[in-house]
């Protein structure tokens, strides 16, 4: 056991609260969503172009979180967990892509009556 | 306990201070449960991949489409209400930096409350739904969007359970390290909660109700 004793609330992890930065990623955050709820109510764009204009807007939103809230940087306390983050994002986005293009491309071939559908889908 | 039973003794840097030869044990608990969210993250991963495979007309097996069971108003409210109790966890934690017990139980409160409001919120939904037919063995979509919603939901009730119990433990303990390094843990894993809201919200509600 260590000898150091040091008060907790001097660690960085909590001295790195910061009540402006959480009201910038809240208000961010809210105002994010709240034009991409506009964006959908609207019915304006094509599809692909909505798909785009949402996913824009949610990849704002998480990086409004990431930095505002989560209080996300290279700093020593934090670089580690920005790191981290940077590579799982990827992963993420390539398992639901790579999944979901595979099965959209896979469904046309194996499905007899997939055409009857197709029109109504993505 | 009080703040000054902590104050440096002995040594003369801190455990954290910068460079420091020994572990710092705050940092290694928050680093490691933040590891285990990315982990997390993954399950999510599966289950949005999931949804993109059985988002589709065929797969509603001549039942509700998404469109028929989504609603991005109502959604959208859900969406304030858990940023909001993220937000007063948030607070709370600038009240930790203050070293106020009242002020974190307080923030701690409020950010149960909405969670809880989140919650009954959903529940509603799934019920109206289900009153409507549209369960989830439905079709493979309903079982996929049900699943997916009420993934992050049980993740919500974990976190409203953990809050209570730091409630309790911040009035009877004080800010111990024990008490603080779970606090930290506990923020990571309620803001998480609405990051994850982020990707439901825009990807199931909205993209569903463009169709």
């Amino acid at each position: 056991m260590s000898l150091h004793r040091a008060d907790p609330l001097d660690h960085p992890d909590v001295r790195n609260a910061s009540g402006i930065a959480f009201v910038a990623g809240y208000a961010a955050s809210v105002g994010l969503m709240a034009i991409a709820l506009m964006v959908t109510l609207r019915h304006e764009m094509s599809y692909v172009r909505f798909v785009i204009a949402v996913a824009i807007l949610g990849g704002l939103a998480l990086l409004a979180q990431a930095v505002l809230m989560f209080r996300l940087d290279l700093s020593g306390g934090q670089r580690w967990k920005t790191i981290s983050l940077l590579l799982v994002v990827p992963l993420f986005v390539l398992s639901i892509g790579l999944t979901g293009w595979m099965f959209h491309t896979l469904y046309p071939r194996t499905m007899l009556d997939f055409m009857q559908v197709q029109g109504s889908g993505m | 306990m009080s703040r000054t039973a902590h104050r440096l003794i002995g040594p003369e840097e801190p455990l954290w201070a910068p460079h420091h030869p020994e572990a710092d044990p705050v940092s290694l608990h928050t680093l490691g449960f933040w590891l285990y969210m990315m982990s997390d993250a993954l399950i999510f991963a599966a289950l949005f991949a999931a949804y993109a495979v059985l988002d589709h007309p065929y797969n509603a097996a001549g039942g509700p489409q998404i469109s028929d069971v989504v609603h991005p108003v109502a959604a959208f409210i859900q969406t304030v209400i858990i940023f909001t109790s993220v937000f007063a966890y948030s607070l709370a934690m600038v009240g930790l930096k203050a070293g106020n017990r009242a002020f974190v139980i307080g923030g701690l409160v409020a950010a149960v409350l909405l969670g809880a409001a989140f919650l009954g919120l959903e529940l509603r939904d799934f019920a109206v739904l289900i009153a409507e037919g549209a369960t989830p063995d439905r079709s493979g979509l309903l079982s996929v969007f049900f699943v997916l919603v009420a993934t992050h939901g049980i993740h919500m009730v974990f976190g409203i359970l953990w809050m209570l119990v730091m409630i309790v433990q911040v009035a009877m303990k004080g800010f111990t390290t024990a008490v603080v390094t779970r606090l930290l843990n506990l923020r990571i894993f309620w803001m998480f909660q609405a990051s994850i809201w982020v990707c439901v919200f825009v990807f199931v509600y909205l993209n569903g109700a463009y169709r």
